[in-house]
């Protein structure tokens, strides 16, 4: 039997499948049911220091090819979710990492100082959402101010992820970030886009901008860490973007990745995602005659 | 025949050939009225994928918002909801939707009733929630199951499809303040009918201490019970988790909104706690 499991930056994951951020994140019954459902790390929704509304509705679409929100990082706050991360690490066995954002360094650090404290096993910063001003994609362009929240962050002991978008120099913020001490990457956060109804004639989202995901994303996410893995081969990489089954998910191991994410094509195949991807890598595996996951990760750069 | 038996556990009923359409379908009001006091009957004809009794669909009022609906009846291709003024978009459209305006839908989402195939149902409703058992009592009647609807309201000027549903099911009535039928709340009148006849199936939609009561009820009977539950929801496609109910991690939009009373009974959130914008549970008002 070819073997699933991964280490992922000192994590052991039992298979390469994450549960990307920002997806059924905020709750430990949900939680629970990703592990059930196979999943091998859970990633909460991005957390911040205050409690967040979030935008109004409309905040999500089915797109033809995609999916479109602007849910506005909606989040309890970093103080009321402490308790269902100490659910969560007393319900799960798979690891939690907590996403973490935030409109400072100062800010990150604090949310991840935290949520460490409350259980979190890995520290993903989210500073590439799309959709929140002074909050995402913007704190990314800074690469000095996140690798200083890296530095900072990395002391808790705990693996720190950068999530990083298309939207930034990436190769110049993953290496300020790897200089400073991050433990690796998750490529890529949705891309901005916006959807308007024709005849409505107007922005389907309330917040006009959003960031598009789902299996139109993944030759931009592929290539994003094929990149990533060529510059930085010994960084371990989360793959995400449009991971609607095993195939997808081999082509970001190929490209690079350690891991996958998994997110919004739940919105099609729902939790039986998991399944279908892990039982097609493993048919994948013996029949292509690979014994690990480690062979296939980034294979496609070897001649 | 009862209800089938549901497991309570995670549940991908949707994983087969779920059809997500993309965007929203276009729709021309072609009935707005005040049905009782606060809430507008609103008819759009709209082209929607069939939906089962109990399924929602999120209605889009373009400038203003989106807000989950239930539906009351999908007929000749016009879609028929009882809304109540709530929130902006509710107060919107009581204020401002008149025949001919254009609206918007996505859906029909989440899991309906089983309905039974035979035998008699109990269809137990507050306010508004008589709206999907509406639909539900369609479907019951052309399969030549017999119904009885008990509906409870705030007073008579409240009631809604009073006439709609006795055209399909003996209905009993029962009003806060007496000003219509029983007066008291409506469980009370479910509680009666439970003692003194036989039903194969109870269905509930309506304020949660009212679910709560006649899920107890049920299962004191023994009878297979479901109701419908509404929670803040976003994506109503089951992968923004806003709408979650705890201890289970169901999702209202895509594992509910409609449940079996085996699961309710584990649903520590029911008629306690609802989840708002921010995630953070709130004592359910």
């Amino acid at each position: 039997m070819p073997r699933l499991e991964v280490e992922l930056a000192g994590l052991r994951l039992r298979n390469p499948t994450v549960l990307a951020s920002g997806v059924l994140g905020l709750s430990a019954g949900l939680a629970k049911r990703v592990e059930e459902a196979g999943a091998g790390a859970f990633t909460t929704k991005t957390v911040t220091r205050e409690p967040r509304r979030g935008y109004p509705n409309p905040t999500f679409v089915v797109l033809e090819h995609g999916y479109l929100n602007a849910v506005g990082l909606a989040n309890p706050g970093i103080d009321y979710f402490c308790r269902e991360l100490r659910e969560m690490r007393q319900r799960l066995s798979i690891p939690i990492i907590l996403s973490a954002g935030g409109g400072s360094a100062e800010e990150l650090v604090e949310v991840a100082k935290r949520g460490v404290e409350c259980g979190a096993q890995a520290v993903e910063l989210n500073v590439s959402c799309p959709h929140v001003s002074g909050m995402g994609v913007e704190l990314g362009h800074r690469a000095e101010e996140v690798a200083s929240a890296v530095g900072e962050i990395k002391r808790l002991g705990v693996p720190v992820f950068v999530k990083l978008s298309v939207h930034h120099d990436y190769i110049r913020l993953a290496e300020a970030c790897l200089d400073a001490g991050a433990s690796g990457f998750t490529a890529i956060n949705t891309v901005r886009g916006m959807a308007i109804d024709i005849y409505a004639r107007k922005p389907v989202l309330s917040n006009v901008y959003g960031g598009y995901s789902g299996r139109a994303i993944k030759p931009i996410a592929v290539r994003v860490v094929y990149e990533l893995y060529e510059a930085f081969p010994d960084a371990p990489i989360i793959g995400v973007g449009g991971v609607d089954g095993w195939e997808a998910a081999l082509e970001f191991i190929l490209a690079g990745a350690s891991a996958v994410g998994v997110g919004s094509e739940i919105a099609r195949k729902d939790l039986g995602l998991f399944k279908e991807i892990l039982e097609g890598l493993e048919e994948y595996m013996e029949r292509e005659g690979f014994n690990s996951i480690e062979e296939l990760v980034g294979l496609a750069h070897r001649s | 025949m009862g209800l089938e038996p549901k497991s309570a556990g995670p549940r991908s009923a949707q994983s087969a050939g779920f059809r997500l359409r993309a965007g929203h379908a276009r729709g021309a009001v072609v009935g707005a009225r005040v049905a009782a006091k606060q809430v507008l009957e609103l008819k759009l004809e709209v082209d929607l994928d069939e939906p089962e009794p109990g399924q929602f669909v999120m209605l889009w009022v373009p400038g203003v918002g989106e807000v989950p609906m239930s539906i009351a009846d999908y007929d000749g291709g016009v879609l028929t909801m009882y809304i109540t003024r709530r929130g902006r978009v509710t107060g919107y459209l009581h204020d401002h939707v008149r025949e001919g305006v254009r609206l918007f839908v996505r859906g029909p989402y989440g899991r309906g009733f089983s309905a039974i195939e035979r035998g008699r149902a109990l269809l137990v409703g507050g306010g508004t929630g008589a709206a999907p058992l509406h639909f539900l009592a369609k479907r019951l009647r052309e399969r030549g199951v017999d119904c009885v609807a008990a509906l409870g309201f705030r007073s008579a000027e409240h009631a809604i499809l009073l006439g709609e549903m006795a055209r399909l099911c003996r209905v009993e009535v029962a009003t806060d303040d007496g000003s219509m039928g029983f007066g008291g709340p409506v469980h009370e009148v479910a509680a009666k009918l439970l003692s003194e006849e036989r039903f194969d199936a109870v269905y509930a939609c309506g304020p949660e201490p009212m679910i709560a009561a006649v899920l107890e009820l049920a299962r004191s009977k023994g009878v297979p019970f479901e109701a419908s539950l509404e929670r803040y929801m976003r994506c109503a496609v089951g992968v923004c988790g806003s709408c979650v109910l705890e201890p289970l991690g169901l999702r209202v939009c895509r594992d509910g909104p409609v449940f079996s009373g085996e699961v309710l009974s584990r649903v520590e959130d029911l008629g306690r706690w609802w989840r708002d914008a921010d995630g953070r549970l709130v004592p359910l008002r």
